[in-house]
């Protein structure tokens, strides 16, 4: 191993045995030997990184690509197939929290099964005691059974015994959710100690904010290699466009599946289109939309954009009869179903227009100031003083996704600005 | 060598899971610990009753010629089956943290064996209160013995409780198995009613030394003889190697199997 790396990790594959027809009893395993099919999933394949005494990393990717095989392969719970693991110090894991907790037993007590699980001694328990237990800020439940505490109690006790293993390198998978707000950040706050105290940190997240807050290295992992590495602020960008793409794909193959009911209104051409039990359409059918298409900035069509980014959305209609006193609307609902903007053309006041000929109409968002999430795009033609010509509801959807983690629906245009008290002079 | 390095840079771990199993298994209870003593000291009653009242036998004082031997029995049949469990019961545990996986069944046949040693200190009062007394160079003998029987239900409990992790359904055979095991081993009778043919096959059964060992100490009163004790101490070391191999081989997938 070369000087100065803590965890050197060279050329390791790994893969399970998947079984399509698991049976795990001596019956099944003899009788139906043929029918044991598995199929080998390689979960690493020929996987190489270092990382250096003291930094920080984080373990990136979706489900399944085998970011968390990687942390179990590095805990030693599991054993690679082929290539090396070395790591140099003792190594903790922030993976399991609770472990070996025993609800009738007091929280004092299961300090003490806890933390021995993780390799401490007695001694070095009864040292760290008094930090565990004023760190997870029980001081007086401490003497009471564990099962008497809420499930926020009991994962601050976990944590508490966690963190305060010390250790050279310290693993950490998925667990910093855990209490309120308050407690996040207290161990938030615990985490950069120990990161300045010199112990190299290997996270696997799903929150890129955490780990750019952490981490001086990303690693994304994809399907068992690593697709990306470097700073987080430099990967973390690729890797959310690529999910927002994975997604959006995900979404449109919903869709295809979803089931369309179109019912013809009796008097005249209108027409109710319902999906899934839910009227998405409606309208007299005097001009119909046939779709609506979303551009950026450079004038490529998509469906993901960036909080912050340009974006144009069209849509193209037919007029089968002509419309007088027409208006355009357009709305924008959250996946959950908040609505978060709507407007049309009556309400900025445009002057009243007529529908004679098919044509097109376009929308422009400077910036798109619409936080994460999946949103869902309705374009309305109106008549009138508002009869529904077509009242198209969905009839796109976009995801928006940013670097940032701001809070809320939308980013408000701010700046900020502070300055420290002036001095005052005494004499 | 590393596992046995490592193994005590986790003796608190052992230590602490046995104090959960013993102080956890009553909690709860109102007797709570005392069930412990209870326990044997009930079972004994039952089988006084049984063999002095109800079923007469040949052998004197039969409710403790039993009794010495049931007692050592029970520690080992419940340390092969249920012991065959311990990996599987804390699957949690091995699949999301590192530790020697030794410890799971050394902490749990340590607690048994914890158990046994209450039971026999019951036993002990009893000889004494039933007027049959110790013999103290024979009792000097007790401690080696049950060290010997400790390394052998070890040595099983590996074996069984790494495999189980394999293929479950060794834990539900295993109740059929140590069923035939105790008539097999002269737990509620003497070696003397075998027939002799029978002899050399019946004395390579590991647990006939050990329980006539301990009947020698409790029960007559005498150091057992030099064979019993050297075949007792060659099968002990065997099977706890063997199981500990087993255990060393199959507990790289523990992880995955589970």
């Amino acid at each position: 191993m070369e000087q100065g790396y803590a965890i050197e990790v060279s050329h390791v594959t790994k893969s399970f045995k998947v079984y399509l027809d698991k049976g795990n009893t001596l019956k099944e395993k003899v009788l139906f030997r043929n029918r044991r099919r598995y199929e080998h999933r390689k979960v690493l394949k020929d996987i190489s990184f270092q990382v250096k005494k003291g930094e920080a990393i984080g373990l990136i990717g979706h489900n399944g690509c085998g970011k968390s095989t990687t942390l179990k392969l590095l805990t030693k719970i599991m054993y690679p197939d082929s290539g090396t693991i070395s790591m140099q110090g003792r190594v903790s894991s922030l993976i399991e929290l609770g472990a070996g907790f025993h609800p009738d037993m007091s929280g004092r007590d299961n300090i003490y099964i806890n933390a021995s699980i993780f390799g401490l001694t007695k001694k070095e328990i009864n040292n760290r005691l008094n930090d565990i237990i004023a760190f997870s800020e029980l001081e007086d439940y401490i003497d009471n059974p564990v099962r008497t505490y809420s499930s926020g109690m009991y994962m601050r006790l976990a944590f508490a015994v966690a963190i305060n293993v010390d250790a050279d390198i310290l693993l950490i998978d998925e667990i910093l959710a855990v209490g309120d707000a308050n407690f996040q950040s207290k161990c938030f706050n615990k985490l950069r100690e120990i990161k300045r105290s010199g112990t190299t940190i290997v996270i696997v997240s799903h929150s890129l904010s955490q780990i750019e807050q952490i981490c001086e290295r990303s690693i994304w992992i994809h399907d068992g290699v690593i697709r990306e590495e470097g700073l987080p602020r430099d990967v973390h960008p690729v890797y959310l466009d690529y999910m927002g793409q994975s997604r959006m794909r995900m979404i449109e193959n919903q869709e295809n599946r979803e089931e369309e009911v179109v019912i013809p209104i009796q008097d005249g051409t209108g027409t109710e289109v319902w999906r899934n039990g839910e009227k998405i359409r409606w309208g007299n059918g005097q001009a119909r939309i046939l779709k609506a298409t979303a551009y950026g900035e450079d004038g490529e069509e998509k469906k993901i954009f960036r909080t912050g980014e340009h974006i144009v959305m069209k849509g193209f209609y037919e007029v089968l009869e002509p419309v007088e006193d027409a208006v355009f609307g357009i709305g924008v609902y959250r996946g959950d179903g908040l609505h978060c903007y709507g407007t049309n053309t009556r309400i900025e006041q445009f002057a009243p227009f007529d529908l004679n000929r098919s044509g097109e109409f376009t929308f422009v968002i400077d910036a798109l100031e619409l936080l994460p999430g999946e949103y869902d795009i309705n374009f309305t033609i109106e008549m009138g003083m508002g009869i529904p010509v077509d009242y198209y509801t969905k009839i796109m959807k976009i995801v928006v996704y940013s670097e940032w983690n701001e809070a809320g629906a939308c980013r408000i245009k701010h700046t900020w600005a502070w300055k420290a008290e002036e001095e005052h002079d005494e004499n | 060598m590393q596992t046995i390095k490592e193994l005590y840079a986790y003796r608190t771990m052992i230590a602490s899971l046995v104090r959960r199993d013993l102080n956890g298994r009553y909690k709860g209870s109102i007797l709570g610990f005392f069930w412990t003593f209870l326990n044997p000291l009930l079972q004994l009653g039952v089988y006084t009753l049984v063999f002095s009242i109800i079923m007469n036998s040949d052998i004197e004082d039969f409710y403790l010629f039993l009794f010495v031997a049931l007692v050592p029995w029970i520690f080992f049949s419940t340390s092969v089956q249920a012991g065959a469990g311990c990996i599987r019961s804390q699957k949690d545990l091995v699949e999301k943290i590192y530790f020697p996986r030794e410890v799971l069944p050394l902490a749990f046949v340590t607690s048994q064996f914890i158990n046994m040693i209450l039971s026999l200190l019951v036993v002990l009062a009893v000889l004494l209160i039933s007027g049959k007394g110790w013999s103290l160079p024979a009792l000097c003998c007790l401690p080696f013995i049950m060290m010997i029987e400790y390394m052998m239900a070890l040595g099983i409990a590996m074996f069984v409780s790494a495999v189980t992790v394999y293929i479950r359904d060794l834990e539900y055979f295993l109740g059929i198995v140590m069923m035939a095991w105790q008539f097999l081993t002269p737990v509620m009778y003497s070696v003397d009613v075998v027939p002799e043919r029978l002899i050399p096959i019946f004395m390579l059964n590991p647990m006939t030394p050990v329980i006539v060992a301990y009947r020698d100490i409790l029960y007559y009163k005498k150091i057992p003889q030099a064979g019993t004790l050297l075949q007792a101490v060659l099968f002990g070391i065997l099977v706890l190697m063997v199981g500990a191999f087993v255990f060393s081989k199959l507990k790289r997938h523990f992880a995955e199997e589970m």
